[in-house]
């Protein structure tokens, strides 16, 4: 499997701060690869910087071979690498079909030409489009919704929309951001159960998360985050009992961390 | 409301309209009809660019008194025809409208609405002291009304087929624009840009293109407008016509199409209905101003929808 | 074309006289922008009010200034809390749109009631002080003139000692600057908002007041300033308040010295064009969003 995504020495700093300090880490194509840290580790900055929606002060990001670091937002989801948002974003005015409809509209051949004229060309994107909206629906659970304003659905709702429109256009990569924060617990397993299908159905994810079991019970890779800087990376087991892990987030050593379980238990 | 089902009724609407000057022997009438047609007119492209993308763009009264003055002086220094001179109108507005817009856009939006505010003003001063374009403080008087195919439409009732069949054109024009992927894109920019960038649309040529479009009408609509007074000064310019397109906006429902069109349509004949005092019409605009950013932020369109979806929420519970 | 020097200096002077006016309005639209995020449109309303005051209380204070003036200041900072606590306390900070529109609305309604009540017809009003003045050489200065800058300037020298010292000033700025973390830190955005608007409307009500023995008070005289304010407080920054200062003396000298040597329509397009020239170089104003960086 080779690098969908390969992030080199990204830097970012803020009024001398640095909130990432040479972070460099890659997502192979078809896995679920999970970047976790305590806050301030630089998780979201990373995210915002990939996507461009933030400016860095250093690195390289490649996309499937591609060099799109430092490209404006629109540029990079174009690319293929379509992102979510830590509070939801979608449209609360449209329909749950429109929703999905802007999410497909700009990777289409169709110009507003052609849709003055309703060309075969329209025609087909917006049939094309319906369908791949289709199946995402049924997949989110969400069919009875989907002529209806998407305001009116729950939170946990939301963030199953988000992801829907995040896969409208077949993307490389998706890369989602605390996709279950502030959702309710069954909704969270829901969630886990749509990524999974989705992940053996071929889709490419990287999630920012700070859910344990949600990241455990999904990711294939974890990247650990700390300070601005990678501090570990392996399987979400061999995370679990890495010594510098557990003092990063919790401060203290593997004995430490046992004696407090045994404590539990 | 579904198109199937209100389109039908807009098109009776407008042939109920096109009779007006038939059913009434009244000038006066009639004249208010022609202002009914072309302030909607103007509130509808003040909608395109506010109530479809959320830019409270000032600048619609600049471009306002633009197109009443290239229209006009296309007439009576150039030597063209009235027609030529709304489309220059129409062209020249979109012109300075890209060319302010490309920068203004670029601001953030507290700054948006100073400039496009000062745009107004800057328009206003030059109308008033470039004097040798403008004819300063006097204005340009006595414009000729126009002629097409042998027709002239001199009196009034023949004027207000003129602006009749010019706002049913824009209107179409108009509503063709917001129900397509385009308008569908504006309201998505108006209603959470930072998403329509991570779903690969750049929204600066959506904005330009709406700011520019709705220039262009609004300057259109003012040419028609100065030949309707037949006189054309830099009162023209006053601040009233932008307080009165952004009341139909508001009562109408900003970014409801219809509830604009209804709203103008309905809230021209008012003020002449209500003849009271210039400065208590003023007031009274004011307080409704103010009373429905309170009452009614979004409108009449905008109440009826909270209602549906009300109904709807409790529906799917 | 020889420039003479004591014309020069008596247009500085006017132009610093100007420029204090100016200021005195466009530093309290940037306080209260600093702290509401909102434009206030009925702001040169503000000032119109203070004007007609003087004109109420110099007749009924036997023409004596500075108790005509406290009184006048006094007034508008009441119109000022009304204003917040009926319309403004009710906006929510994501609302710009919206509070455009209200203070919109409430400028039509001020300006045309105002109207309605005393008509267009200007007004002048007398002091104590009548035309009387100083003479340095050629330059003739009233004591009206140099009472209003003097005014204004302790005005300033007092905003700054309140922003900087006191603690409802540093909850201004606090708010100003970061307004999640001012909430955390206990400080009421209620209470702040309104102490801003109330201080806002009194360096109107001031300059209103200043202004009413030198020139014709009428209902329209905030408009016009109002725009070329809104036009300052976008150069100086949004929320600057001595980025705002700044902006507007240097506009008085400008308009000052322009107005002497050209024709009257550069001196008024001067701020828009200005304001333009700014955007384009630097979006964000002049100087940075300061958040009222006093210090």
């Amino acid at each position: 499997m080779s690098a969908i995504l390969e992030v080199a020495d990204l830097r970012k700093s803020y009024a001398g701060v640095h909130a990432l300090d040479g972070v460099s880490f890659s997502v192979e194509a078809g896995s679920v690869t999970g970047l976790i840290g305590p806050n301030g580790s630089g998780k979201s900055t990373a995210i915002d910087c990939i996507s461009g929606f933030q400016k860095r002060d250093g690195g390289r990001i490649v996309l499937a071979g591609a060099d799109i670091s430092g490209r404006p937002a629109h540029h990079i989801a174009r690319a293929g690498l379509m992102r979510t948002f830590q509070t939801v974003r979608i449209y609360d005015r449209l329909s749950l079909r429109d929703n999905l409809a802007v999410a497909a509209q700009q990777f289409d051949p169709a110009t507003w030409v052609d849709e003055l004229l309703r060309t075969r060309r329209y025609r087909e994107a917006v049939e094309q489009a319906e369908g791949r909206a289709r199946e995402l629906v049924e997949l989110i659970g969400l069919e009875r919704y989907y002529e209806i304003e998407t305001g009116i659905l729950s939170y946990g709702q939301k963030k199953l929309v988000a992801l829907a429109a995040a896969l409208m256009p077949r993307p490389k990569i998706v890369v989602l951001d605390e996709p279950v924060a502030g959702v309710n617990p069954s909704r969270i397993r829901e969630i886990e159960v749509a990524l999974a299908q989705l992940n053996r159905a071929g889709e490419t994810f990287l999630i920012v998360e700070h859910n344990v079991e949600f990241i455990t019970n999904l990711c294939h890779r974890v990247i650990v985050l700390d300070q601005g800087r990678k501090l570990a990376e392996g399987t979400a087991h061999e995370i679990h009992t890495d010594a510098r892990v557990l003092e990063a987030y919790l401060g203290m050593t593997p004995e430490m961390a046992e004696a407090e379980m045994r404590g539990m238990a | 409301m579904k198109p199937s089902t209100i389109l039908p009724l807009a098109l009776a609407a407008a042939l109920a309209f096109a009779l007006l000057p038939l059913v009434t022997s009244s000038n006066y009438i009639v004249g208010v009809g022609i202002s009914a047609l072309i302030f909607t007119v103007a509130a509808a492209a003040l909608n395109l660019v506010y109530g479809f993308t959320g830019l409270l763009s000032f600048a619609q009264l600049g471009f306002w008194g633009i197109g009443g003055y290239v229209t006009a002086l296309t007439v009576v220094t150039f030597g063209g025809s009235f027609w030529w001179g709304l489309l220059w109108a129409a062209l020249l507005n979109a012109v300075v409208a890209l060319v302010i817009g490309y920068p203004t856009l670029r601001t953030n939006r507290h700054a948006f609405v100073v400039v496009t505010l000062t745009f107004a003003l800057l328009v206003t001063l030059i109308a008033r002291d470039w004097v040798d374009l403008t004819r300063g403080p006097l204005g340009i008087p006595d414009l000729p009304k126009p002629s097409a195919f042998g027709h002239h439409f001199g009196s009034t009732s023949q004027y207000y087929w003129l602006a009749w069949a010019f706002s049913v054109a824009m209107l179409a024009f108009l509503y063709a624009l917001c129900s397509s992927r385009i308008g569908r894109t504006l309201v998505a920019i108006k209603q959470n840009e930072p998403l329509v960038r991570a779903q690969g649309i750049s929204p600066m040529p959506y904005k330009l293109a709406a700011f520019a479009i709705a220039a262009a009408v609004t300057g259109a609509a003012g040419g028609v407008y100065t030949f309707h007074l037949g006189i054309i000064d830099p009162l023209f310019l006053d601040f009233y016509y932008m307080q009165t397109f952004l009341i139909i906006v508001i009562i109408g429902g900003a970014g409801s199409f219809w509830g604009v069109v209804a709203a103008g349509l309905v809230l021209s004949a008012l003020p002449e209905a209500l003849r009271f005092s210039a400065d208590f019409r003023m007031i009274i605009y004011g307080v409704i101003l103010v009373a429905a950013m309170f009452v009614m932020p979004s409108g009449v369109a905008g109440w009826l929808r909270e209602r549906r979806i009300a109904r709807l929420r409790e529906q799917l519970r | 074309m020889t420039i003479d020097a004591v014309y020069l200096l008596q247009l500085t002077l006017n132009g610093i006289a100007l420029g204090l006016l100016y200021a005195l309005v466009a530093a309290g639209l940037s306080l209260i922008f600093g702290v509401m995020e909102i434009i206030n449109f009925a702001h040169g309303e503000l000032l119109m009010l203070g004007a007609f005051a003087m004109t109420f209380a110099l007749p009924v204070l036997g023409l004596l200034y500075w108790p005509a003036l406290a009184a006048s200041i006094l007034a508008i900072m009441m119109v000022g809390f009304a204003i917040y606590e009926l319309l403004l306390s009710r906006l929510k900070p994501d609302e710009f749109e919206r509070s455009i529109l209200i203070t919109l609305g409430l400028s039509i309604i001020i300006i045309h009631v105002m109207q309605y009540l005393f008509t267009a017809t200007p007004r002048m009003v007398d002091t104590q002080y009548g035309f009387e003045g100083i003479e340095i050489g050629n330059i003739r200065l009233t004591w009206t003139r140099i009472i209003g800058a003097g005014a204004a300037i302790v005005a300033f020298v007092g905003l700054y000692m309140v922003l900087r010292y006191t603690q409802f000033g540093r909850a201004m700025r606090a708010i100003a600057q970061n307004r999640e973390a001012a909430l955390m830190v206990g400080i009421r955005p209620r209470v702040v908002a309104r102490n801003a608007v109330v201080l806002a409307a009194g360096l109107c009500g001031l300059a209103g007041a200043a202004i009413a023995p030198i020139q014709l008070v009428t209902p329209y005289m905030g408009q016009f300033l109002i725009f070329k304010a809104f036009a300052l407080v976008i150069i100086g920054g949004l929320g600057n308040i001595p980025g705002a200062i700044v902006a507007a003396i240097g506009l008085g000298l400008i308009e000052s010295w322009i107005g002497g040597f050209f024709e009257i329509v550069w001196q008024e397009a001067a701020v828009f064009v200005i304001m333009i020239v700014v955007l384009f170089v630097r979006p964000d104003g002049l100087f940075k969003r300061g958040g009222m960086r006093v210090g």
